[in-house]
């Protein structure tokens, strides 16, 4: 663990309560493995001495923001996790004056499970491009720079290139195995709708049915809403208990959106999402 | 592939251009196969990505959606939007394994009652060629 | 007494009872282990640790028709879901088997769930104990342990070159062959666990109900489903009527408490709108509620919510929690 990353961390945080300047630091404590983090709500300034900072840290803390509204809070994001807030900002659902943004330059997060911890980046670590939080009021730890391997979606061009009776056998096994707990839909920043698709009786899409057509309609549609709102914090893979593999949905739209909309979530909070705009000139194929 | 298998197609219309095509057709006796059964639609755009979905989880074994030309939505345009979204859904189907040949988008406007019924029976083909959706 | 299986000899007795009845046990998924039926014994993961979902759900499976209601021609027939054939759950460890005995207070409570009951009556438990066991479990604390046979109709020890057989009922000694050997070796120690303080816990939870603890350890709480789902022993459930062309179905689906909107009332009254109201029912279920109705503890000490939880919250956490609490409100 980095101390002096830390130190500054905590000594925002505790500064920020003590002069009232939020109600409460969201950032990440030491889970009760004694391994890996969790997420952590300080609200008194003793209490901003359990903050840490590392390489387990792999929540994103910004979803937190939307049970917090109308408070002013501090939250501790990641480079991945700015953009989120960036999204939150675009899509109206976050006020940019009641965050404080305690940015963390980031080396990347490692795969963990309950005490467990891996030498291995995750995956969406390995060809994230950026260092830095793209938003926040307090950076600690300073100007930081990684060196990222390029992002080619070599796992979308595997995938795509199996043919499609074999694409077909894999994703049904795939929804087949869900179990609807929703725990994707709970962690992602990007889902925030009073009343889910999946639980909107009418018109009624989902059902409470756990099966494979239900699933795939559940799975197919949670990753098309996110298209071009998805910012690949890839929490939602994470979190699933049955290990389905949810990032080859998210970032095969991830990947499209790039190519036929020259779009990627997160980055700017000013620009219109793809959806909500159009070219009147753009040439989109429905040929072969 | 069963001997019997006529593929069901759901068609979702926009009001203002292509069911008014379809209905040119349809008035000037020009045949096309019975096989789509039409949703009509207020604009393309209206045409959420949940029904193409739930048309497939349903059966179908094609859904066609089809709008005004774009620059002439009766909505100034909705079918810019749809043609953004049913692009990157067309893709997206595929690579779940549903044949994007199944998920067709055209421009027909109120006059092409001809292009209409000729569109309909080159998709009901292909599906015929394809199969049944359950079985890929 | 007990009796004793050579590898090869459970093999060959396993494959005489899939002729007749369905066998569900452990097996490798990808990166999982489920409890599955089975066509082969070779598909058995004998030395599984530990299973992502508890075998509860095959007596109350995720998602069922329960009936059917079909009209043809003015007539109208209800077609239940019958139990197809006699099963054997084979190779599930004592808490897990602990979990069904729990779940069969509230579904073989009369009248009792005619579906649950049939399954329950016609499946036999096979169970293996625990040779070794994971930092997250804590079943001796839950009235369980590693080689508790108690609920179950035969548990297997493995031992070297094959398994201790303990034949715990009738049901059980009917099943086995005949000409099985005495075990005179050793029975191996089952190994320690970790002590929870729940006893204590138990008895003083009542007085923390509106302690500021509950929101405050929600705060993190995503109220997914999984706690519930992955637990052997919950089983709250949602029942809907869908209809489509002329029949209707009655679907029973696994439901949870952490859900918003789970107690939601027609009228549009719901008595635990914020998110330390719900975290806080799923504790008090498990440790007061059930337990006044049912005199058990809701929980098994399995330690599957512990490690599944995507974000920490820890029950033996909680309950050493709640015991500080407890301490501090009466001064000790």
């Amino acid at each position: 663990m980095d101390m002096e990353l830390i130190q500054q961390i905590r000594d925002k945080a505790r500064n920020l309560l003590e002069e009232g300047t939020v109600e409460g630091i969201i950032g990440y404590e030491r889970a009760s493995d004694g391994v890996t983090a969790r997420p952590f709500f300080a609200y008194e300034p003793p209490a901003a001495e359990r903050l840490i900072f590392d390489e387990t840290c792999t929540h994103n803390l910004v979803k937190y923001l939307l049970d917090k509204k109308g408070k002013k809070m501090a939250v501790v994001v990641k480079p991945c996790d700015s953009r989120a807030i960036n999204l939150l900002l675009n899509e109206g659902q976050i006020e940019r004056d009641k965050v404080f943004i305690i940015g963390v330059g980031c080396p990347g997060i490692v795969e963990t499970s309950w005490n467990y911890k891996s030498e291995t980046l995750q995956k969406r670590c390995r060809s994230c491009q950026l260092s830095s939080p793209l938003v926040y009021d307090f950076l600690a730890g300073g100007e930081f720079e990684r060196q990222a391997e390029e992002e080619t979606y070599s796992d979308i061009a595997e995938a795509e290139a199996e043919s499609l009776a074999n694409r077909r056998e894999f994703w049904q096994e795939q929804f087949g195995r869900c179990i609807r707990c929703y725990a994707c839909r709970q962690v992602c920043p990007g889902c925030y709708c009073p009343v889910c698709f999946a639980e909107q009786l009418e018109p009624l899409w989902v059902g409470i049915r756990i099966a494979p057509e239900e699933n795939e309609l559940w799975q197919t549609m949670r990753s098309f809403h996110l298209a071009g709102r998805c910012v690949g914090c890839n929490e939602c893979e994470r979190v699933c208990p049955v290990d389905i593999p949810l990032s080859l949905l998210n970032r095969k739209l991830e990947k499209d959106v790039k190519e036929l909309f020259a779009f990627q979530a997160g980055l700017d909070p000013e620009e219109p999402p793809p959806f909500a705009t159009f070219k009147k000139e753009e040439k989109l194929e429905f040929g072969e | 592939m069963t001997e019997n298998y006529k593929p069901k197609v759901i068609g979702f219309l926009c009001n203002w251009c292509s069911y008014a095509g379809a209905d040119v057709a349809g008035t000037s006796r020009m045949k096309y196969p019975p096989n789509i059964r039409i949703i009509r639609v207020p604009c393309s755009g209206r045409v959420d990505p949940l029904f193409v979905l739930k048309c497939f989880q349903n059966g179908a074994d094609g859904v066609l959606i089809s709008g005004c030309h774009p620059g002439d939505c009766h909505y100034t345009d909705g079918n810019y939007h749809a043609r953004r979204r049913f692009a990157l859904l067309r893709d997206f189907l595929d690579y779940l394994g549903i044949d994007k040949k199944r998920l067709r988008v055209e421009w027909v406007s109120a006059s092409e009652g001809q292009r209409f019924a000729e569109m309909v029976s080159d998709f009901t083909a292909e599906l015929t060629k394809l199969g049944p959706r359950s079985k890929v | 007494m007990n009796l004793f299986f050579s590898k090869d000899d459970l093999s060959r007795w396993l494959d005489s009872l899939l002729l007749e009845r369905t066998v569900v046990a452990p097996v490798r998924v990808q990166e999982l282990t489920m409890f599955q039926p089975i066509s082969k014994v070779g598909e058995i993961a004998f030395d599984y640790d530990y299973t992502t979902l508890s075998p509860k759900g095959w007596f109350l499976p995720p998602s069922e028709t329960l009936f059917s209601v079909q009209r043809d021609d003015g007539q109208v027939e209800l077609v239940p879901t019958l139990v197809e054939r006699d099963a054997i759950l084979f190779g599930l460890h004592p808490c897990d088997a602990r979990g069904i005995a729990l779940m069969d207070k509230p579904f073989l409570q009369e009248p009792g769930d005619a579906l649950y009951r049939d399954r329950r009556s016609r499946t036999a438990l096979i169970g293996l104990a625990c040779r070794q066991v994971r930092p997250e479990c804590f079943c001796t604390s839950m009235g369980s342990a590693p080689d508790d046979p108690s609920d179950v109709d035969i548990l297997l020890t493995e031992v070297e070159d094959g398994y201790i057989v303990q034949v715990v009922t009738e049901k059980g000694k009917a099943l086995l062959p005949q000409g099985l050997v005495e075990y005179k070796g050793e029975v191996p120690t089952p190994p320690k666990l970790q002590v929870v303080p729940v006893k204590e816990v138990i008895s003083t939870i009542k007085e923390l109900f509106n302690d500021p603890y509950w929101e405050q350890l929600a705060d993190r709480c995503l109220h997914c489903n999984i706690c519930a789902y992955v637990c052997p022993t919950c089983y709250c459930f949602d029942m809907r009527d869908y209809s489509d062309k002329g029949k209707v179905e009655r679907v029973r689906s696994w439901e949870s408490c952490q859900s918003s909107g789970f107690s939601l009332t027609a009228g549009g009254y719901d008595p635990r709108t914020t998110k330390g109201e719900r975290l806080r029912q799923r504790f008090y279920h498990k440790f007061l509620y059930f337990p006044e109705q049912f005199q058990d503890v809701a929980c098994v000490g399995c330690g599957r919510c512990v490690r599944d939880c995507p974000v920490n919250i820890d029950i033996r956490e909680v309950i050493s929690d709640l015991k500080q609490l407890m301490e501090a409100k009466s001064g000790s």
